[in-house]
């Protein structure tokens, strides 16, 4: 601290506070300093007792239209005073060390001059420049610029910044030094965006926030940005699904919240919430035909223009978003421009390159066919193409599918992956320019994504134009506004789930002596599907990636426009008006000659969504009894979500390949018109004492259009307190902070669709010959009685900073209890109905967070930066309604389902066993010879319950290397993939009785011994029977991956004059690059094909990806 | 300060003032009301639905694959589908619990819809007797099944709906129809053109009532005989179907709308025959050996309505064949592979079976006339068994008819095959039955699969030769009840567990319902 001249305290956002003032003063007091910058600028100071205003501060002074801070450093130097700015408050601090720095350096031997900028090539004003060991130094300009007489070239500058880390340089034999500071992540004074895009500092938050820069999802990228936030914070477990880019993601912040209703959490794009959906709803575990997805809302999001994302996990974090911010809330906050001379330009392009990077390990000991034989004529290698049950692999000549000999010797299904996937490719380009006065300053981004997808034929484009434009109009009014027009476009998005639309199905599936690539171009002469095995619905893959069309686009536009008017100083009020817009077209054909489909079929879905916001707040923030200081927001906000949608669907193409819904044989037209509202009344009030002890209370009342009116709105408060242990008591040196926090706080919410509350009844399109029809809008028992749901959230936590900051921890404690949950859950079909919607039941999530950041070396060339987080959460199931144990979230294709049961975690799967008695022999049924089927049974879970990731950094000098593993444990999976290729003798397991017969032995219905074999040319009919057995294919789901690693290299802009560069890096970098640990022999255990509630299933996802590439970004 | 602390106050309100005044509850209620639905039943129309559900559920897994294969009169090559064929897949046989519910949920809005106003009495016997139709198809198929609990989720909150007997379940299905049919009364109103199968009129709702009276009492002569001659005697006397004029049907046409066209026809043709080239058909289906042998051997003109071979008469051009000649039935169980010469096995006539506008039987003369011959034999009904055998031929033959020209057969054809297939008049007990059921299991092809299976179990005729493929889940014998959805075994445990202990062999293809005794 000693070699502080001056230091300045950050607060967001910085541009508003930084006014110009013109002073003439001779040898002032520091009484007189203060109340002429008082007098002369929005600026209030603070001090203790032990500042004596009464000292006079030698010299004559004169500024004109100088910044505040430029005017305060002047101060500084003559007097035994530091200056520290905090908003719009300015604390006078004691130096202690003023003596010291009066010793004036007697030789000036060279003039330094140069530019400090940030991460993102921001310049920073009000950097602390200092020579080191002495007390010569000054700050930055408003342009970052600074320029100082050193001593020698011996000399070693430091450079100093609040919330950066300080970097030093020698001076050696440069006039210029040029510096990009990075950001300190320990910084205690860390001010986060919080709850209405509310910016506080962390000490004074009751609950756990974690905050996430842009600049860490632009170099290594994901698509979907939301799937970049996997192992980066603590108690958030984010997945991105087996489904290409362009597809979704799925977020759970501590745990699943509800039964069976929505469980991600809120996104809010600079404190106004936009739409998460996914046109025409997402891929579904059990889905046929055109079963795509089609990508969320988050997915819509540029990361180049991401300034941070704040993670709010906890009830009282959300408690001011209301209903939908029971399950967490994500905050984006996008880049707005900086005052600054000219334009600043930043360009940067990243290209990554994407390759699948997992193979099923299969059997390549007996090959193609069925009993024991090889294929004797093509139709017989037709009819066996999925069998690998054949005779020991020889290398003789065997026939195929395509009537041709090849030998009988492995292809392995690693290089029939390889040989149809092709090398998947992501481009992104983005060009931002930013610039502006400090009345008004704008950020305008434009950004394409080209993404070619590992599947042949399948691609994705986003374009997105991003205008931000900030002004302060006048002395009282200020607005801001963010427009963002997105353009997207897929084409023959992959295929999920079951066989016929699922390239994935044949390339994995095709028996082990066979080169998939035989079956291209996926046709005959004549045009029809060319067939490899009898079941038409297992699809060719050529066919699919080659005739298959879906094509759509999504229109976006985001607006948001806030202005605020200040009556007083302390005193505003502020309008919001959000509108997230988006209208999607989509067409998907199964064409003409399919061998499943020969006439083909049709979809297309045309939809309008939109969602908005009307949001007012007043704002009012006091101080009181010298020590208290107060703040109160009181609003009201009034959202709709309006969801209009027209569905295409038909069948037989009447003129064989031309393919518009004009040439259908049936044709159905589904509209969908679907509205939801909430009103909101909110308030909050916060109060802190001395700066060591925080209290907030909140208070949210929601009325829901979902609900009946008697019980259609809900109350929920909460309230939250920190204190910080280091302010209040000595506490030995090693300790720098201390900070204790505790939370209580519940969210109400409504039923998340319309028209649930009564049934109605729909018009069957066309009638009967004539007459009209009428059937049940639903089979979902509607409920008039629902009520809102409650979630309860109690937090505990204790942040600790150690060892001159370089090690911190911070821990939390929580418990989040759901209550009244609206819940579809499946019921009894001889109910009349498959579904009923309900308030059940009670759901609790209890877990803990812990995180450990820690800088083990620090020195000037090298920094080792690390931190490591882990979250373990126990879910528990505790009630359901009345008769009800369970409720079924989802099943998985050819069996395993995902239920909620009561007394058991979230989402365990559940299945078939083969059936044992007492003494744990198998029970064979005589009359099949096959083992007897246990009753349903809980077989695994499908949620994995403790989850962590560990980064480190190394910095040395311009290089800087970044490598991030995460992983999960404790979770199972039920897989598709396992069970089909286990029927078809594919895996290792089905190597059993090949020579002669699978003996097997157990007992009969009666408890008798049984025994038989099962004859060589019944195997694949065994190994057939054995999909009933659910539980031969739940594995252990936990992995660790490598899953990031950044090497970057900022280049020495300052050699390169001829261009007037601000800074310029470049980096190599690499996603999912290994799996450290896995238990899968067959799939990546990250194979989810939903964003739904039912996880824990697998079933032939397009191949996970390892992916690699550069990313060059430079700024001007 | 205090100046601007009321200041704040009062701008404080104002925004409160604001917001309330716009918002709170205000129009909530109008966002949450379906713009493309109505709010309350409309019973003619649901009723309209109920019958279309009804006859529209899962056909090809269950009445083509399960039953179709295990009858003997469809076969396929593969596995997969070999439901009935190699008794080999349960999974089929799960599908019609769910959609057979969702009718009864049909039926049951329109009953309670029906049941304020005494002026709609018409209206709710034929929803009872509607009920009790589709009742008997789940019972027959599942046994004991839920029934007085069931489709009263929505207006009962009932979610896991207990499982009765069956013979609670016979004998209220009895007593609905008895009562149904005394309710009727010809001055009130009906639901006229709603109502598929008769436009209302009551006199032919009660002989349909009396008719499934009539099939539902023989179904209790292996259980309990005198329960079954009781109901027999009291169909009989109310009045039967015994005319063609009287027969249950629905119309279809080949429209643009799914739900339009005759879901037999949907169900092949999606299934299995939509691609009319004969070489690979989606689940590798042929009409079966025994049931076209039959035909041949018996010279029965219904073979060329029902049969073709697809004959390629030049390169990649197929035409449907229906001589005589050619027709060739594929064994069950007896491949699987594709044979070499599947394309010369028979498949269904896209001109009758396939036509998306054929018809689709409710209820038939040709059954009712082979109950009645059956009641004669037994000693039940004084009328004549050849007579009503013979005119159960003809309408057999005759409703093909209504498929189209194709499925026209000249009476001199029929008076031919009566005069080669004469009435076993000096025949056994069990020749006669025999011959009865043997000619039901043809009269009902397509018709009513449901009834073949369950005619087949109480009857066991006709006499098939079960199959005994390698893997199968019965061990060599004919499936004897339908397995209950796996859901049922999660979601409503308790209740599942409960009837599939009193039934005996578990959720199985193996356990029987209780009317059906070895």
């Amino acid at each position: 601290m000693n070699k502080l001249i001056l230091t300045l305290f950050l607060c967001f956002p910085f541009i508003g506070n930084s006014s110009e003032i013109s002073l003439e003063l001779v040898n002032p007091t520091l009484k007189e300093v203060i109340s002429k910058i008082e007098d002369k600028s929005e600026f209030k100071f603070a001090y203790g007792d032990d500042i004596k205003t009464e000292s006079k501060i030698s010299g004559k002074f004169s500024f004109q239209n100088k910044n505040v801070i430029s005017v305060l450093a002047e101060f500084s130097k003559r007097s035994p005073f530091t200056f520290s700015l905090f908003g719009n408050n300015i604390a006078i601090v004691a130096d202690t060390l003023y003596d010291d720095r009066k010793i004036k350096q007697s030789i000036i031997q060279q003039i330094i001059n140069g530019t400090v900028i940030n991460e993102n090539g921001i310049p920073l004003p009000s950097v602390t420049v200092q020579e080191k060991g002495t007390n010569n130094g000054t700050l930055t300009d408003f342009d970052g610029n600074f320029t100082l007489e050193v001593s020698s070239s011996e000399s070693t500058l430091v450079f100093s910044y609040i919330g950066m880390l300080p970097v030093e340089r020698t001076v050696g034999g440069s006039t210029t030094i040029n510096v990009q500071l990075q950001e300190d992540a320990q910084s205690l004074d860390e001010v986060v965006i919080t709850a209405l895009g509310i910016a506080r500092e962390k000490k004074a938050l009751a609950y756990s926030v974690s905050e996430v820069k842009g600049n860490e999802f632009t170099k290594s990228r994901e698509t979907n940005v939301a799937n970049a936030l996997t192992g980066k914070i603590a108690g958030v477990n984010a997945t991105g699904l087996a489904t290409g880019p362009g597809g979704s993601s799925r977020v759970i912040i501590r745990g699943n919240g509800s039964l069976s209703g929505n469980n991600q959490p809120l996104y809010v794009v600079n404190g106004m919430p936009i739409d998460n959906s996914i046109p025409g709803g997402g891929s579904s575990t059990g889905g046929q035909g055109i079963n795509v997805d089609r990508g969320d809302g988050i997915a819509g999001i540029n990361p180049d223009d991401i300034e941070s994302i704040s993670v709010l996990k906890g009830g009282a974090a959300a408690a001011l978003y209301g209903s939908r911010a029971a399950n967490g809330v994500i905050l984006v906050t996008t880049k707005s421009g900086t005052a600054q001379k000219g334009i600043g330009v930043q360009i940067s392009s990243n290209i990554t390159f994407d390759t699948p990077s997992m193979f099923p390990d299969y059997q390549y000991e007996y090959g193609a066919g069925a009993n024991g034989r090889k294929p004797l004529n093509a139709a017989e290698a037709i009819e066996w193409g999925r069998l690998s049950f054949g005779a020991p692999m020889d290398g003789t000549m065997v026939v195929q599918f395509d009537g041709i000999e090849r030998p009988y010797s492995p292809v392995y299904v690693k290089d029939n992956i390889k040989n149809f996937y092709r090398t998947g490719t992501n481009l992104v380009n983005t060009v931002a320019l930013t610039g502006g006065s400090e009345a008004i300053n704008y950020r305008l981004s434009l950004s394409n994504l080209d993404s070619k997808s590992v599947v042949p034929n399948s691609s994705f484009n986003r374009k997105t134009a991003n205008l931000s434009v900030n002004g302060n109009l006048g002395k009282k009014l200020s607005v801001e506004a963010v427009v963002q027009y997105n353009l997207e476009d897929a084409n023959n998005r992959p295929g999920t789930g079951y066989a016929d639309y699922n390239a994935a199905w044949g390339t994995h599936l095709v028996s082990n002596t066979v080169d998939v690539r035989n079956m291209a171009p996926g046709y005959y002469e004549d045009g029809r599907e060319l067939l490899w095995n009898p079941v038409n619905i297992a699809n060719n893959p050529y066919w699919v990636v080659n005739k298959y069309q879906n094509s759509d686009t999504k229109n976006r536009f985001i607006g948001q426009m806030n202005i605020q008017y200040d009556i007083l100083e302390n005193f505003n009020i502020r309008g919001s008006v959000s509108r997230d817009f988006y209208n999607f077209e989509y067409e998907g054909i199964v064409p003409s000659y399919t061998a499943f489909r020969p006439e083909g079929s049709y979809e297309s879905l045309k939809a309008d969504v939109s969602e908005t916001n009307l949001m007012l707040t007043a704002n009012y923030n006091t101080k009181f009894f010298e020590d208290f200081s107060l703040s109160v927001l009181v609003g009201g906000n009034q959202q709709k979500n309006e969801n209009n949608s027209t569905a295409i669907n038909g069948a037989q193409f009447t003129i064989p390949e031309f393919y518009s819904y004009t040439n259908l044989a049936t044709l159905t037209t589904s509209p969908r018109n679907l509205t939801t509202g909430i009103n909101s009344l909110f308030g909050s009030a916060d109060f802190g004492y001395k700066g060591l002890a925080y209290l907030t209370v909140t208070g949210r009342q929601d009325w829901f259009s979902t609900l009946s009116p008697e019980s259609n709105s809900i109350f929920y408060p909460s309230i939250g307190g920190s204190f910080l242990l280091s302010q209040a008591v000595q506490l030995p040196t090693t300790i720098n902070y201390v900070k204790f926090r505790g939370s209580w706080a519940q969210v109400g919410g409504g039923a998340p669709d319309p028209y649930l509350i009564n049934q109605t009844y729909s018009i069957v399109q066309g009638g009967h010959n004539g007459r009209p029809v009428q059937e049940l809008s639903s089979n979902l028992v509607t409920n008039p009685n629902l009520r809102p749901l409650t979630s309860t959230t109690y937090e505990v936590g204790v942040d600790v900073q150690l060892l001159d900051n370089r090690l911190g921890m911070d821990l939390t404690f929580y418990d989040r209890t759901t209550t009244d949950d609206i819940v579809q859950t499946d019921i009894s079909t001889a109910s009349g109905y498959n579904s009923a919607l309900l308030n059940v039941g009670e759901l609790t999530n209890k877990g803990v967070e812990l995180l450990l950041k820690g800088s083990p070396i620090r020195t000037t060339d090298f920094s080792w930066n690390s931190s490591y987080n882990v979250a373990y959460n126990k879910s528990e199931i505790i009630a359901l309604a009345g008769d009800l144990n369970t409720i079924q979230v989802g099943s998985g294709i050819g069996g395993g389902s995902i239920q909620n049961v009561v007394g058991r975690p979230y989402g365990t799967i559940w299945g078939y066993k083969k059936a044992t008695n007492n003494n744990g022999e198998t029970i064979f049924d005589p009359n099949s010879g096959y083992e007897l089927r246990s009753e349903v049974m809980e077989l695994g879970e499908g949620v994995a319950p403790l989850i962590m990731g560990f980064t480190n950094e190394f910095i040395y000098k311009n290089l800087s290397l970044n490598i991030l593993l995460d992983g999960k444990f404790g979770n199972d999976i039920y897989s598709n993939l396992h069970q089909y290729s286990h029927r078809f003798g594919l895996t290792k397991e089905t190597l059993l009785g090949r020579e002669n017969g699978l003996p097997l032995s157990g007992v009969d219905l009666q408890g008798n011994p049984y025994e038989r074999v099962v004859p060589v040319e019944e195997l694949d009919t065994y190994y057939d029977n054995e999909k009933r057995y659910t539980d031969l294919f739940v594995t252990d789901g936990s992995f660790i991956k490598l899953r990031q690693v950044v090497l970057s290299y900022n280049l020495p802009v300052n050699d390169f004059n001829f261009v007037k560069l601000q800074s310029a890096s470049i980096s190599l970098v690499g996603r999912n690059l290994a799996i450290l640990l896995k238990h899968t022999d067959l799939f990546d255990p990250e194979s989810s094909y939903t964003s739904g509630n039912a996880q824990g299933l697998e079933a032939f996802g397009v191949p996970r990806t390892r992916s690699y590439g550069i990313d060059i970004s430079v700024n001007f | 300060m205090i100046k601007n602390i009321f200041k704040m106050m009062y701008l404080v309100a104002g925004v409160f003032a604001a917001i309330t005044v716009s918002s709170c509850d205000d129009g909530l209620e109008e966002l949450n009301r379906d713009p493309d639905a109505y709010s309350e039943v409309i019973p003619e129309y649901l009723f309209t639905k109920a019958q279309l559900s009804a006859v529209d559920i899962s056909y090809f897994g269950t009445a083509a694959l399960t039953i179709g294969g295990s009858m003997q009169q469809l076969a396929t090559y593969k596995e997969v589908p070999a439901a009935g064929d190699k008794y080999f897949n349960d999974a089929y046989s799960k599908g019609y619990f769910t959609g057979g519910y969702s009718a009864i949920n049909e039926i049951e809005e329109v009953i309670r819809a029906v049941s304020e106003d005494p002026e709609d009495v018409n209206k709710l016997s034929a929803a009872r007797i509607w009920r009790a139709y589709i009742f008997h198809h789940l019972t027959d198929l599942y046994g004991d099944v839920p029934y007085t609990e069931a489709g009263r989720g929505g207006s009962d909150g009932i979610y896991t709906p207990k499982y009765d007997e069956q013979s609670f379940i016979y004998n209220d299905m009895l007593n609905e129809l008895e009562e149904a049919i005394n309710a009727f009364d010809p001055t009130k109103g009906t639901f006229g053109t709603a109502d598929l199968l008769y436009d209302g009129n009551v006199d032919q709702w009660k002989k349909f009532a009396y008719s499934l009276m009539l099939r539902l009492g023989m179904r209790l002569t292996e259980i309990d005989e005198g329960s079954a001659q009781e109901w027999v005697e009291k169909a009989i006397a109310g009045g039967v179907i015994v005319e063609d004029e009287a027969n249950a049907y629905i119309e279809y046409v080949d429209g643009s709308q799914v739900t339009s066209r005759n879901p037999i026809a949907r169900g092949l043709m999606n299934g299995d025959y939509i691609d009319p080239q004969s070489v690979e058909n989606v689940e590798g289906g042929k009409l079966a050996k025994t049931f076209i042998d039959h035909l041949k051997e018996t010279g029965d003109p219904r073979l060329n309505v029902i049969s073709v071979v697809w004959v390629e008469t030049g390169t990649g051009v197929f035409v449907a064949d229906t001589t005589t000649a050619i027709q060739k039935g594929m064994p069950n169980a007896e491949f699987n592979n594709r044979p070499a010469d599947f394309p010369t096995y028979s498949e269904p006539n896209p001109e009758t079976i396939l036509a998306y506008d054929s018809p689709l039987f409710v209820m038939t003369n040709a059954e009712v006339n082979l109950l009645l011959a059956e009641a004669d034999i037994r000693g039940w009904y004084g009328g004549d068994a050849q007579v009503h055998y013979e005119e159960a031929v003809r309408a057999g033959m005759k409703l093909w008819s209504l498929y189209g020209s194709a499925g026209n057969i000249s009476d001199q054809r029929i008076q031919t095959y009566l005069a080669e297939n004469p009435f076993n008049t000096g025949g056994s007990f069990e020749e006669k039955m025999d011959q009865i059921q043997t000619q039901k299991w043809v009269s009902l092809f397509i018709v009513d699969q449901y009834e073949i299976f369950a005619n087949w179990r109480r009857t066991g005729y006709p006499d098939l030769v079960p199959v005994n493929y390698p893997g199968n889940l019965t061990g060599g014998k004919i499936p004897t009840r339908f397995v209950l959805p796996d859901s049922e075994g999660t979601i409503n445990a308790a209740n599942f567990q409960e009837a599939v202990d009193r039934q005996g062999e578990g959720n199985t293809f193996l356990s029987r319902v209780w009317w059906d005794r070895d």
